[in-house]
Parts: C-alpha cells; sequence; structure tokens
C-alpha cells in the first residue's frame, strides 16, 4: 500500500521556488530519509505531507487522500525541530490537550509520560523543560495515536549527543512507516534503509543508503 | 467539540499567565479615567471606543501569540478542522470581553454618573455589539496572521468592517440608557444580522486563510 505519494510538486514561497516537480512513492512499512543540504526543500516536503503547507501545482497524497484532513492527520504523527508544545501548560496538560483533539483516552497521556521517562515532572511546565525533555515530550505527543505514518523533520536539531542517541534508540523501535529529514548522511544510514536526496528542490537520488555515499559527497560540495 | 478543547486551553494558560487579561484592564481602565479627564459631557459612546481600542489591540492576540510561538503549526498538524480552531478563538475572546465587561461597565457608570433606566437591557446591548466586535476581529485576524505588517494592518481592515455594529451598539445603548426600548429591534437586527455574515465569511474563508 502507498502511504505517501508526491506527483510533479511544485511548492512556491512568493518568487522562491523550494519545490521543482518532485515525484516519489512510499510503501506502507518503509523508513526513508530525506537528505539534502540547508534550503534543498526537506521541510517543505515534510510540511505539505503533514497538511500544514499546499503544494503549489502537482499533487500530495496521503493514505490515498489528496485533502490532508482529520481522518488523515488521525493517522500521522510528527516530530519536528518546531516543538508543538505549549510552553505555558504542563507536560500532563499538553499531552491530555493534543489526546482530546485526537479523540484518545488520558490512560494513553500516563502511559507515555511514564514510557518517556517524564513522568515524574509531568506538572511542571514546559518552559522549564531541558531541551532533551522537551524533545522526548513531542515525540510522546507524536505517538499519542499509534500512527501509521511517523514524519520526522530534523528531530535532532538542538540535542546534545545523549539526546540523539536516546532519539535514534527511540527510532529503532518504530514499527510503522518512518520518513525522517535530515542533512546527515551518518544519520539517514543509520536508520532509514531507503534515502531520497534532495538539492534545490529536486530529488536528485532514489536508492538504498549504501549507495549514496559518493553522491552525497557531490551534492553538498 | 474541538473548538471548545481549545478555548479552554487558551483560557487556562490566558489565567496562568495573565499576558493578555492584564494589558486589557489596565488599557481599558486608563482610557476610562482618561475620558472622564477630559470629556465634560458624559455620551454612551465613549464606552464603545474604550471597548474599540481594547478589543482591536487584545483580541487579534489570540491568533498571533499561536503564530509567535509555533503553536499555531502544532493546531495545524492535529486532527482539527481549520473552522474548530477559528471558534475556539472566538470562544476565548468572547470570555475575555465578559470578564472586561463585567469589570469596565460598573467603572464607567461610576465615573461618569450615567445610570441606563434598563441596566440589564444596556448590558444586553453591549454584550451583543462585543460578540458582533469579537467574531469580526477573530475573523479578520486569520486573514492577515500571514503578513508580516499584521499588527498595523488589522486596524486598516477593521476600522470599515466593524463601522455598522459600532453605530449600531451606540443607537442601541443610548435607547438602553433613556429606557426607549421600543425601537431597540433594528439596530440589534443589524447587530446580529451583521455578526451572522462575518461567522459565515471567516467560515469560508478560514481554510483558505490558514494553510499556505
Amino acid at each position: 500500500m502507498i502511504v505517501v505519494e508526491f506527483k510533479d510538486v511544485e511548492k512556491a514561497f512568493g518568487r522562491f521556488k523550494a519545490l521543482k516537480g518532485l515525484s516519489f512513492k512510499i510503501k506502507s512499512g518503509e523508513r526513508v530519509a530525506i537528505l539534502g543540504p540547508n534550503g534543498s526543500g526537506k521541510t517543505t516536503t515534510a510540511r505539505l505531507m503533514s497538511g500544514q503547507i499546499r503544494p503549489t501545482s502537482g499533487t500530495v497524497r496521503v493514505f490515498g487522500k489528496m485533502r490532508i484532513g482529520e481522518d488523515v492527520k488521525k493517522r500521522m504523527g510528527i516530530v519536528s525541530h518546531n516543538l508543538f508544545l505549549y510552553d505555558d501548560l504542563s507536560a500532563y496538560e499538553n499531552l491530555k490537550f493534543f489526546a482530546r483533539l485526537y479523540g484518545v483516552e488520558e490512560e494513553k497521556v500516563k502511559e507515555l509520560l511514564r514510557e518517556f521517562g517524564l513522568w515524574e515532572r509531568r506538572h511542571e511546565m514546559v518552559r522549564n523543560y531541558s531541551r532533551g525533555m522537551k524533545q522526548r515530550l513531542s515525540i510522546a505527543r507524536s505517538l499519542l495515536n499509534n500512527p501509521e505514518l511517523l514524519i520526522l523533520d530534523e528531530p535532532t536539531t538542538g540535542l546534545d549527543v545523549e539526546g540523539r542517541e536516546r532519539l535514534f534508540e527511540w527510532i529503532k523501535d518504530f514499527e510503522s512507516t518512518l520518513i525522517f529529514t535530515t542533512h546527515n548522511l551518518s544519520e539517514a544510514e543509520k536508520l532509514c534503509k531507503r534515502v531520497l536526496m534532495l538539492k534545490e528542490g529536486s530529488l536528485v537520488f532514489d536508492g538504498e543508503s549504501k549507495e549514496i555515499e559518493n553522491k552525497y559527497q557531490r551534492v553538498m560540495k | 467539540m474541538k473548538f471548545i478543547e481549545i478555548a479552554k486551553k487558551d483560557l487556562r494558560i490566558e489565567f496562568r499567565t495573565k499576558n493578555t487579561l492584564n494589558f486589557l484592564f489596565l488599557f481599558a481602565f486608563l482610557s476610562v479615567m482618561l475620558f472622564s479627564a477630559t470629556i465634560k459631557k458624559p455620551e454612551p459612546v465613549i464606552l464603545w471606543i474604550v471597548f474599540i481600542f481594547v478589543g482591536m489591540l487584545g483580541y487579534s492576540r489570540a491568533f498571533l501569540r499561536e503564530v509567535e510561538t509555533g503553536t499555531l503549526e502544532a493546531l495545524k498538524i492535529s486532527p482539527v478542522e481549520p473552522a474548530s480552531i477559528l471558534f475556539g478563538k472566538m470562544i476565548f475572546n468572547g470570555v475575555l470581553m465578559i470578564l472586561l465587561e463585567i469589570i469596565i461597565i460598573p467603572i464607567f457608570i461610576a465615573v461618569f454618573q450615567i445610570y441606563p433606566r434598563d441596566l440589564l437591557l444596556a448590558f444586553a446591548v453591549i454584550t451583543a455589539g462585543n460578540i458582533a466586535f469579537v467574531i469580526i476581529t477573530s475573523s479578520l485576524s486569520i486573514l492577515v496572521i500571514k503578513s508580516k505588517a499584521r499588527e498595523l494592518l488589522m486596524p486598516i481592515l477593521l476600522f470599515p468592517v466593524v463601522f455598522p455594529v459600532i453605530l449600531s451598539t451606540v443607537q442601541a445603548f443610548t435607547m438602553a440608557i433613556n429606557g426607549e426600548s421600543g425601537d431597540i429591534a433594528s439596530p440589534l437586527s443589524v447587530i446580529i444580522g451583521f455578526s451572522i455574515a462575518m461567522l459565515a465569511v471567516g467560515y469560508l474563508t478560514v481554510d483558505y486563510a490558514f494553510i499556505e
């Protein structure tokens, strides 16, 4: 089953073309890294998949649907460098709020807070959390609905080495479809079998991560 | 009822931080005091001038705060229709507005010594006008959130749109003060009609205005 399909997708912000005719398909259960230097269109691609923005032309289908509405969003989770959390709510209140939007029982909130080691400090305001704790909470938020598709948009930004390792450990255990955007080749190789490489809004490579090293060096130059 | 959850979340944050509330009350109080010191003949329209200034600056904060903190994106990726977000913000602003009324109207009455003959009707008219104002401000603030000059753009868009509501509310409020409730249906119907029309405009445009 095709989970994500891009067909001749272009996205312009004013005069700037962020994506130029991007086409690819991602099947159910695949782990795909979207790799590229800064400004290559990785985040734009992730935002198109999650319905935060619309394509200027071409079609984006997620779970077979062009309109990324409530039904589609209920099946996906997103972790980003933007943490999508309210600083003036506690960890518990944050998850409870999003759980209600997803129609998820409060029991799941408790379960995730325990799983991510945040239970003891669940009533503390998120603004007092460290970056690593916020990122863990953000991952917990993305898992509230047991997503069939998880999009990780440069989730390691601002994390220390230990935070990164914990994140990678956790990603390794995730079983559904996973899309991971990064500018770091070793992260892409470590976590994903398939790599889509973008450069200046165009797809320049689509294949297995082991084939990519030479190509990547050229693109980054 | 996801819009209720959004309104509850906003109210929880607001009562905790009091970022907008403190500013609204202080600004309204100062405006009333300033008018009382400079205007000799009290007019009901003064109360509305206070509400317009306060509302114009305060009600659009509900959206702008989400833009500034990046949490609007959190709502966009959640399974919530944009219309629910709009209605949630309207409810949040509506609660702020009622709190403001409860505090400012008695101060206004005491300072200007304007005693409405029909106090309940006067309160109802002000509330109806303010609800219309909240609907208009919330609907328009969605249209300007993408603009870099949104804080400047908002009053320019707002004034012409809100003018019929202001005019009708002042008329109805003057009637309530003078106890002439017989003709009040006419300005009230303008307020209600305008609210419904702007609610429809907000509902129909929010989807396109929200997502780039």
